[in-house]
């Protein structure tokens, strides 16, 4: 038996809550920039947060910003421009369409994360509806609180599967005055790699650290410019390459690119793979003779695997296993989203009982199906 | 703390004692500088734990015996107090606390005759020599022993000195800029006389003319730290009368930081008591011997040929109980050649607190293994301290890790490199 | 309470007599933390040395329904580490291996007793550092430091425990073992481990945590600057923080403060100032430099009347040990005094603190202010006179008034400390009851006994919390007493 998809787009968080409490197997959508996550499969109806949008509180010198949960993220992110401000994590897929309630569900951070944290570091306070229909605050508005249970931080990469989120409040910074880029090709990956564990042990603040195999490199900082010679040539030296210069509209241009995927296939797949140094070469490899697209970002604690063919899924779920790997696919054709590893699910299961016990919104499994 | 502690009931020191406890806010920053927090890691064997305890028995929520393992345990170097962000004077509890715990204890009838057997053996040097005689000759059989004895021999030298008569004055080189007497203290000048030797030829060198006392005792710190503070005032009674008959001085200077501190605890023993003026006189001379020379200004040593590396170990009496950290760091630092190292956790207790290694030895030698590696790991040729328990101590530590670096007292260091330009 | 003492016997199936500390001289000190006003004896002390000895006691204690708590130095400042009454303590201070240090993914793995400067500690041959920088961190540890997800005087920077967090191994409450996390910065899923942090010791032990090292900042500058007035001070922080700098601390203290902290360690702060602010730029040097100028300038414009710049490490560690001792050093002004934590929106601190000075002037108590002022993070140090009759509980209302205030700004009841036993009956203030219902529907789930930290955070159930005025409740039924 297979029933029709319904799409609900609510335009009240009220709305948006009567939805949860009379209906099960819901799969929230924002703004469907990361279809692997948002677009339903037989018998999940999916709620669309596009209408329940829009900024509830942004005081620049506060360095805070509290949106609904189907704003984008470009409009945030002009809000916060105006006054010089910036969203640390760099949330990708910005220009594509992305909210705010998505990329905090998804739990994704760009290439920015690099120099203060992902998004799971700015993430104060969070609304969102659980699976007995409760429009629940966890966290706060101001930037350090430790009072209650931490639900902004659960919130982070929960997938829609443990509530709806509606609202967000999040922690922002001064934008660097200027940026400037640094492109270095080491040759090879080994090469690469070593450049980047050396700058990791460094104290030298990177607005970025990128790295395209095999061996090329783009290192960014950020800061007031009349520091950037003296700082460029240290980095040159260090590396032991002149590499070569991005500035200005190009600089900007290479990092709108990164963020955007613009590398990737729109119609393949896109895996997202919390990843350390140690397991880069072994785990290259391998996406090498699959013959798939990678980009390692901000020190390469973080992989990002294209491919046009969602056949090869599984075979990357395995590889994951094997080396005690997670990926999340936010493109590609799979039925459950979470590859590889999947770690605490002892605890994640109890929370998921106490938040959602019966099953409003999508539950957690162990593994993944075969891709349909 | 808030308590419920009559001050009244305890005499002329339960004030001091409430006053303590009234200021521990419990935060626990003195946990890490304790020795015993630091080798059991008990709450109760922490300087807050034992505030803790000796106020439930102040209050007559506890007895003094269930409280006595812990309290028995602490070593009384202060280092608590020097980290302490609140200002608890710490041995204005402990001291007085003993006291009144001493008059209140079923005593084991082992421990109480030890202890007697140290306080009439260590501060008389004429029968704490024939002991120690006695002693190294019966080291075969010590084997024999119950382990409470054993340790006390383990720590003793393998000959002992021959006896330094000291004159009863030692004249100043060149012009005379101070004169000053001496405390000779009891078991270093047994142990090493040479002690005594080189602080007077330092102060000589400095134009310090040095008077000894031939009359003076113990200082009574022995006695004091087991809580037997009569016998304790009887040594000190002798001491200010002494002192005061030793014609005009502008210090008395100790070179055994546990000496100092004792000498310097007589205003807190006869506090509200008839002796409590001449007691504060004493006091405002008492200077260790490091202390002095460098209000003095030092004469510059000549050092040595070749560079020398000397890591300083602080006596807790020393830069606990009196404060003296910088001054003989500064005496050292000025020797020509001479490289200062600084050990980890300087503050740290090295077990030997006075008798402590005596009646503790597992405690006093897993704190002494501790010192001693921190201290080898500076990489020094040699260490420099300023008492003789923590030289004891420190040498024989030393010598159980295999370690060949000597350890002497910072006014032989001083000797030493005045020698040389001689 | 016989039937208890006959079944705490039973423990010693798990630890040898010398681990099992059960005799009134053993359990008394055990009856406070870094919060003396409240006090409560359990049953047991156990000195956990291995982790086994951890699962093996929680499970026994989930079989025989007894509650527990896990207690590191002792230094919470909420009260969180105050002992259930006659449940069992479970010491965690030995249990302090460092399980791994792993200098290219520069992580450490360590053990709940590891001492938070411990790990920087270790690090330091690799140049690394644990940046989460509690005013006890010589003492206070990564367990305790976990479940309050603490905060220091980096957070604006850097953050808090939470953010420097990466895995965790725990025993729930009912013994189940569980492990999430890992060495990546990154993850893929809900963030179990951000949600493990600060959960004030409800979720059971944990007994194996992933901690993410930075390299040590190559340079500092650290400034202290003197005002005439707290105004002048907080116009300065909110013009350093909206000019783009992002420092990496941003402190400042106040009169009372600064008297207590120059007669505790004589940090070399000015005495006669009305306020001090410390700011530390750290990082890359040219980076640094060029920032430095700025907020030189900056400085001068905000009309600071002295300005000392570290020259060097010790200089630098000069002027923070001043504002590290500063909460016990108030101990030096009043024997006795409450710290309060609330947080208030950035832009507002200076309204707040007018508020409380005006709130200190009615109840005739003094108040002594040391802040996290880039961060909004208040510490009021309520002084008062323990044997005054009523004097605590006056200062008990003033705190709560200075609660209230912080949330009617839209801020919080705690930065750093955490909620523990003092601010229980506020949670409500802060959150609606179905917010709360969640937290305590979470909490079944995963302590179905109630019996991990019992009665700690949130409001209600078995232990209620600090009332204002009188009695606590527990006090009247004899459970626990306060100092």
């Amino acid at each position: 038996m297979v029933a029709e998809s319904t799409v609900f787009l609510p335009a009240e968080v009220d709305e948006a809550a009567r939805i949860v409490r009379e209906n099960r197997n819901l799969r929230p959508r924002g703004g469907g920039t990361k279809p692997a996550l948002s677009s339903p499969l037989a018998e999940e109806h999916v709620v669309d947060m596009s209408k329940i949008s829009g900024i509830l509180e942004y005081s620049p010198q506060e360095f805070t910003i509290s949106a609904l949960a189907g704003t984008t993220i470009r409009e945030i992110e002009d809000a916060l421009a105006e006054n010089g401000q910036y969203l640390p994590f760099d949330p990708p897929l910005a220009t594509a369409g992305a909210t705010l309630g998505g990329t905090l569900a998804a739990g994704l951070s760009g290439p920015g994360r690099r120099r203060f944290g992902g998004i799971r570091d700015f993430v104060l306070g969070v609304r969102f509806i659980d699976g007995w229909g409760n429009v629940v605050l966890g966290g706060g508005k101001v930037v350090k609180n430790a009072a209650g249970f931490d639900f902004p931080k659960l919130m982070a990469g929960s997938l829609g599967r443990l509530g709806l989120l509606t609202e967000a409040t999040f922690k922002v910074f001064p934008r660097p005055h200027s940026t400037i880029t640094l492109e270095v090709d080491c040759g090879s990956l080994a090469q690469a790699l070593t450049g980047i564990n050396y700058l990791n042990s460094l104290s030298i603040d990177l607005e970025a650290l990128d790295l395209i195999p095999p061996g090329r490199l783009y290192i960014r900082i950020g800061g007031f410019a009349d520091s950037f010679p003296k700082r460029i040539k240290r980095l040159q030296e260090l590396l032991e390459h002149e590499g070569r210069l991005l500035e200005n509209e190009v600089e900007s241009q290479f990092w709108e690119q990164t963020k955007e995927f613009s590398w990737s296939s729109p119609e393949g797949f896109l895996v997202k793979i919390p990843m350390t140094l140690a397991k880069v070469e072994k785990f290259d490899e391998a996406m090498e003779n699959y013959g798939l697209a990678r980009c390692y970002s901000s020190g390469a604690c973080l992989c990002w695997v294209a491919g046009k063919d969602s056949r090869h899924l599984p075979d990357i779920d395995s590889f994951l296993h094997s080396l005690d790997l997670t990926g999340l696919v936010l493109r590609g054709n799979v039925d459950y989203p979470i590859l590889g590893a999947q770690k605490g699910l002892g605890f994640l299961r109890r929370i998921k009982e106490a938040l959602d016990p019966e099953d409003r919104f999508l539950s957690f499994k162990e593994t993944i199906s075969e891709s349909s | 703390m808030l308590h419920k502690i009559q001050a009244e009931k305890f005499g002329s020191r339960g004030e001091g004692m409430a006053h303590a406890v009234e200021a521990c806010v419990h935060c626990g920053f003195c946990l890490p500088t304790c020795p015993t927090y630091l080798t059991m890691g008990e709450e109760m064997d922490s300087p807050r734990g034992r505030i803790f305890l000796m106020k439930e028995v102040l209050e007559g929520n506890l007895s003094v015996d269930q409280a006595a393992p812990y309290v028995d345990r602490c070593l009384g170097c202060l280092a608590c107090e020097t980290s302490c962000p609140s200002g608890v004077r710490y041995g204005h509890l402990i001291s007085p606390y003993r006291a009144y715990a001493q008059k209140n204890r079923k005593n084991n009838l082992f421990q109480k005759t030890f202890r007697w057997l140290l306080m009439e053996s260590l501060p008389h040097p004429g029968r704490f020599r024939f002991l120690l005689q006695m002693a190294v000759f019966s080291r075969p059989l010590q084997g024999l022993l119950p382990r409470m004895l054993r340790s006390p021999l383990s720590l003793l030298p393998k000959t002992i000195p021959k006896e330094d008569d000291l004159p009863e004055i030692f004249p100043a080189k060149g012009d005379q800029r101070a004169r000053v007497a001496l405390l000779t203290g009891c078991a270093q000048q047994v142990l090493a006389p040479e002690i005594n030797r080189a602080t007077l030829r330092v102060l000589s060198e400095n134009g310090v003319e040095v008077v000894i006392p031939k009359s003076q005792g113990c200082c009574g710190a022995l006695a004091m730290h087991l809580g037997e503070v009569e016998r304790a005032k009887i040594s000190a009674r002798k001491n200010l009368e002494v002192f005061e008959n030793a014609g005009p001085l502008d210090a008395i200077v100790t070179n055994a930081a546990g000496c100092g501190s004792g000498l310097s605890e007589y205003r807190d023993l006869f506090h509200g008591e008839p002796e409590e003026e001449r007691a504060k006189n004493l006091f405002a001379l008492v200077q260790d011997v490091s202390l002095f020379l460098h209000n003095l200004g030092l004469k510059k040593p000549s050092g040595w040929p070749e560079p020398r590396k000397i890591a300083y170990h602080d006596a807790c009496h020393l830069s606990h109980a009196q404060g003296v950290r910088e001054a003989p760091r500064e005496l050292l630092r000025s020797i020509p050649n001479l490289i200062l190292m600084e050990p980890l956790e300087w503050e740290v207790c090295c077990g030997s607190a006075g008798t402590y290694n005596l009646e503790h030895p597992e405690t006093a030698d897993l704190l002494g293994q501790r010192k001693a590696k921190n201290l080898a790991d500076t990489g020094a040729d040699a260490v420099a301290t300023g008492n003789i328990g923590c030289l004891v101590q420190v040498r024989n530590q030393l010598e159980k890790t295999g370690s060949n670096i000597h350890v002497f007292h910072t006014m032989q260091i001083l000797e030493e490199a005045y020698r040389n330009g001689a | 309470m016989k039937d208890r003492a006959a079944l705490i016997k039973d423990l010693g199936r798990i630890f040898p007599p010398d681990r099992l500390l059960d005799s009134s001289a053993q359990l008394a000190p055990y009856e406070s933390d870094g919060l003396t006003c409240f006090r409560s004896r359990p049953s047991a002390v156990v000195l956990a040395e291995t982790q086994e000895e951890v699962i093996q006691t929680v499970r026994w204690c989930y079989q025989h329904s007894v509650p527990f708590m896990a207690r590191g130095s002792g230094t919470s400042l909420s009260g969180g580490s105050v002992p259930v009454a006659d449940g069992v303590v479970i010491a965690l201070n030995r249990l302090s291996r460092i399980v791994q240090l792993d200098p290219v993914e520069r992580t450490v793995t360590v053990e709940p007793g590891v001492v938070n400067l411990k790990v920087s500690e270790v690090a330091a041959p690799y140049n690394l550092y644990y940046a989460p920088d509690p005013s006890s961190q010589q003492i206070c540890t990564i367990g305790g430091n976990l479940a309050f997800n603490s905060g220091g005087a980096h957070c604006l920077k850097y953050g808090m425990t939470s953010n420097h967090v990466l895995g965790i191994k725990a025993v729930l409450p009912d013994g189940e073992v569980v492990h999430f996390g890992g060495p990546s910065l990154e993850s893929a899923g809900p963030d179990l481990t951000g949600f493990y942090c600060g959960n004030e010791g409800l979720f059971g032990v944990a007994l194996e945590v992933v901690l993410r090292l930075l390299p040590k900042p190559e340079f500092f500058r650290t400034v202290m600057a003197a005002y005439d007035s707290m105004e002048a001070a907080g116009n300065a922080v909110t013009r350093i923080v909206s000019s783009g700098l992002l420092p990496g601390a941003l402190e400042i203290m106040d009169r009372l403060a600064i008297k207590a902290a120059e007669a505790a360690v004589q940090a070399g702060y000015p005495k006669d100032a009305a306020a001090i602010l410390i700011v530390e730029l750290d990082g890359e040097k040219d980076a640094v430099e060029s920032d430095y100028i700025r907020l030189s300038a900056l400085i001068n414009e905000t009309g600071a009347n002295t300005v000392i710049v570290a020259r060097d490490t010790v200089e630098r560690m000069k002027i923070w040990k001043g504002r590290k001792s500063a909460f016990s050093a108030v101990g030096r002004l009043s024997a006795d005094f409450i710290v309060q934590d609330g947080v208030v929106p950035r832009a507002r601190l200076g309204e707040a603190l007018a508020e409380i000075e005006r709130l200190s002037n009615i109840y005739n108590l003094r108040v002594a202010n040391v802040f996290h002022a880039g961060d909004g993070n208040l510490h009021p140090l309520i002084l008062y006179d323990g044997r005054e009759e009523g004097a605590l509980e006056r200062a008990e209302e003033l705190a709560g008034k200075i609660i209230k205030l912080c949330i009617s700004m839209g801020g919080s009841i705690t930065g750093e400390h955490g909620v523990g036993l003092e601010k229980k009956a506020y949670l409500p203030e802060m959150f609606s009851p179905v917010d709360i219902e969640t937290m305590e529907r979470v909490r079944a789930q995963i302590d179905p006994k109630f019996i991990s930290n019992t009665g700690k955070m949130l409001p209600g159930g078995e232990a209620p919390a600090l009332v204002i005025r009188g009695l606590h409740p527990l006090e009247k039924e004899g459970i626990l007493s306060r100092e």
